[in-house]
């Protein structure tokens, strides 16, 4: 509420917003709502992969519910149906609402191919559980859908992209713009190199660098700039503190273009490789620490001495604690990356956790703040429980990170016990056997996170049929639904 | 994602329909303060350890460089020479002094035994003498009264099988371990004298007792010894 800006002024501006948001409404909720869908069967896929790898009899009704199957087809659905499905929406609203471009037309175009790309997805999952794994890292789904997720995914970022190439308002340095931005321009690049180069060369022992590379590609420039940029846009937003450095922002955004595309190859440390391959990828892995590091010490600044409103508003919730995984993100590639650590991780389920808390404990739960401030604007009511989201949150919270502790700490003690020299003749099978403490703690962690996700669904369905609460007072999470006047419920 | 919550008289309140957007906090500009200088100097730290990553890639991007394959290593040259060096009876020794960790809970790493309860290893005319009646032991395990070394012992339930869970080899080393240990000097067991026990009592399940023993207690496994105590002997090879 800036004082000196007129009355008028702010009704004109408020009455834009608002025809922002009713513009994106269809496509932004779609994908919210399909997303949310693909989560929870990706949650409850998770689950049981993990319980079958402590006891491969559980649930043994027939090939397609085996662990090979079922892992593969848990973090695709996890990456393709969940995040990049939610991340575009968040792109789509916050590029509208930082360039003031009214979507015109194109709305039922874009739900349509939401709903091709949800049927791409369902295809490329039940492919997996019926034995089409192609075995390549997060393009396990059937050969032909993958032109069409590129096609869908180019419309959308076209329409984001020509937002910000007329934007309707200027304004100075734009954090979020350029991550959301980045984003869009660097999916299809990686997305298109990856599977033109794996799906029709043979490529041998080059083939597995340039599939780790695209893993990385993903994680680092898609999913890390949707959430980075989506914090940097709702915590100032929320707490009203300009973000704390331009200048570390900067950094911060540049390294992060500039590393994420060298990254991938230092999974294959000691092997089959020419030796700058892998050593190029540990050095970004190591050097992505710096923006990491800018990024959330710039995220710290910004929210010292707000951190009551980060009890109160569950959007800034969600996203302070998305945005604190983010150095943990970090911390645990450069840990995989490290030669005198990667060698012992390089193969051991810490690589799973780092999937993990990038896609879900840092970008997921960014993209959930983003989701608690969007809704509400677009479903035209008011999110109906506070107990619904404390719920949702603090099992998030506690799933996710176990799920990072117990797979970094079993990775240790999994690559320390491949690696110990006294190990040297002894089986396999001992190793294997001493990780199941830490994987029966994961199927824990998921059914945590399988209820959280539960209702996080059900909230989120009962709100886009518009069944919310009706009330002018955003849902707070420190006032259980104890209505303020407008002017002091500035929090949501 | 329809009109009709237009239709709904509760709806027709403006300023509820737009409260979200009224509420809302201003968009705010990056401020323009300056990086801390500290998180430049840990900045430039960071940038030194990841340089040193590239010490790994020598090879200035040539293709041609592999990696380096000293970063690797090869846990058994690392233990003196690479294993397919050591002969077969210093490799014996080598492995099983290893899985002797199975042994060495009632055993004892010393190979004394435990007094009243486990016999001891070392120096023990069991382990010294015939290997069909050692291998019977170690494959099938031992129950009943037994004299080691002039003292008794009875261990209740007696010594478990060990041939379910390790293989012809490991117990071959393990045997040629105890029988060169400390003090003790025997002939060498092979996987294949292991093997070949293991196919002639293919069908006992039971513990052995030194009754039953009593005719392999001198016999040996017949069979070539590569290498170690015994070799040049004629009489020890059958």
């Amino acid at each position: 509420m800036q004082n000196e800006a007129s009355t008028a002024d702010q009704n004109a501006d408020n009455l834009r917003r608002a025809a922002i948001d009713r513009s994106v409404k269809g496509p932004v909720l779609f994908l919210f709502t399909n997303a949310a869908f693909w989560l929870m069967a990706s949650t409850l896929m998770g689950f049981i992969a993990a319980v079958k790898l402590v006891s491969p009899g559980f649930m043994d009704w027939g090939s397609w519910l085996t662990y090979g199957r079922l892992q593969p087809a848990h973090i695709d659905a996890l990456v393709y149906g969940w995040g990049i499905q939610a991340g575009l929406g968040v792109a789509l609203w916050l590029m509208a609402r930082r360039t003031a471009v009214v979507l015109k037309g194109g709305q039922g175009t874009l739900i349509t191919l939401g709903v091709l790309w949800n049927i791409a997805v369902t295809v490329g999952i039940f492919g997996i559980l019926g034995g089409g794994n192609r075995s390549i890292e997060w393009l396990e789904f059937p050969q032909g859908v993958w032109p069409v997720m590129l096609g869908i995914f180019v419309v959308y970022a076209f329409k984001i992209v020509s937002m910000a190439a007329k934007p309707d308002r200027t304004e100075g340095f734009m954090v979020s713009t350029w991550y959301i931005l980045a984003a869009c321009l660097f999916f299809p690049w990686i997305f298109i190199t990856a599977n033109s180069l794996l799906n029709n060369m043979e490529l041998g022992a080059l083939g597995a660098a340039i599939n780790s590379w695209y893993v990385h590609g993903v994680i680092l420039l898609f999913f890390v700039p949707i959430g980075v940029g989506s914090a940097y846009y709702f915590i100032p937003k929320i707490t009203g503190q300009p973000i704390h450095s331009a200048q570390l922002a900067q950094m911060g955004f540049w390294m992060l273009v500039i590393l994420g595309g060298w990254t991938g190859m230092q999974r294959y440390i000691g092997g089959p490789l020419p030796a700058w391959m892998p050593s190029i990828g540990a050095m970004a892995g190591v050097l992505l620490l710096i923006p990491v590091g800018v990024v959330g010490l710039n995220h710290h600044l910004t929210t010292l001495g707000q951190h009551s409103q980060v009890g109160s508003s569950p959007t800034l919730r969600f996203t302070f604690f998305g945005a604190l995984f983010y150095p943990v993100s970090g911390l645990v590639l450069a840990l995989l990356s490290a030669s005198w650590s990667g060698m012992a991780l390089q193969f051991t389920h810490a690589w799973y956790g780092y999937q993990i808390v990038a896609v879900y404990g840092f970008f997921s739960m960014c993209v959930f703040g983003a989701i608690y401030y969007i809704v509400p604007r677009l479903a035209g009511c008011e999110w109906l429980s506070v107990r619904l989201i404390r719920n949702h949150f603090w099992f998030s919270v506690y799933g996710i990170g176990t799920i990072v502790v117990t797979s970094v700490v079993g990775g240790i003690q999994h690559g320390g016990g491949l690696n110990d020299v006294a190990n040297w003749n002894s089986s396999f099978w001992g190793v294997v056997m001493n990780s199941r403490p830490y994987i029966s703690a994961r199927a824990v962690a998921w059914a945590l996170i399988l209820w959280s996700n539960f209702w996080f669904l059900i909230h989120l369905m009962l709100m886009v049929a518009g069944l919310g609460r009706r009330s002018s007072a955003p849902t707070l999470l420190s006032h259980d639904h104890e209505d303020l006047p407008v002017t002091e419920g500035a929090k949501a | 994602m329809s009109d009709k919550n237009l239709n709904n008289p509760d709806t027709n309140d403006l300023d509820r329909i737009h409260a979200a957007v009224v509420r809302e906090k201003a968009d705010l500009p990056a401020a323009g303060r300056p990086a801390p200088m500290w998180a430049i100097f840990v900045g430039l730290l960071v940038a030194v350890i990841g340089g040193g990553e590239l010490g790994n890639a020598l090879g200035y991007f040539n293709i041609e460089s592999s990696p380096k394959l000293g970063m690797i290593s090869d846990p058994r040259a690392s233990a003196g020479g690479a294993g397919a060096t050591l002969d077969p009876f210093a490799l014996a020794m080598k492995k099983g002094a290893t899985s002797y960790a199975v042994c060495g809970g009632c055993h004892q790493a010393s190979g004394a035994g435990v007094p009243g309860q486990f016999p001891p290893l070392a120096g023990s005319e069991i382990v010294l003498g015939g290997t069909e009646q050692l291998a019977r032991i170690a494959l099938h395990g031992l129950t009943g009264p037994v004299t080691v070394k002039g003292q008794n012992y009875n261990m209740p339930g007696g010594m478990p099988p060990q041939g379910i869970a390790m293989s012809d080899g490991d117990i071959a080393n393990v045997l040629t371990f105890i029988r060169n240990n400390w003090g003790n000097e025997g002939s060498m067991v092979t996987k294949e004298m292991v093997a070949k026990v293991r196919d002639t009592e293919k069908s006992r399940t039971t513990q052995w007792t030194m009754a039953e023993l009593e005719k392999f207690a001198k016999a040996n496994i017949p069979g070539d010894v590569p290498a170690g105590p015994g070799v040049p002997d004629p009489a020890a090879k059958k």
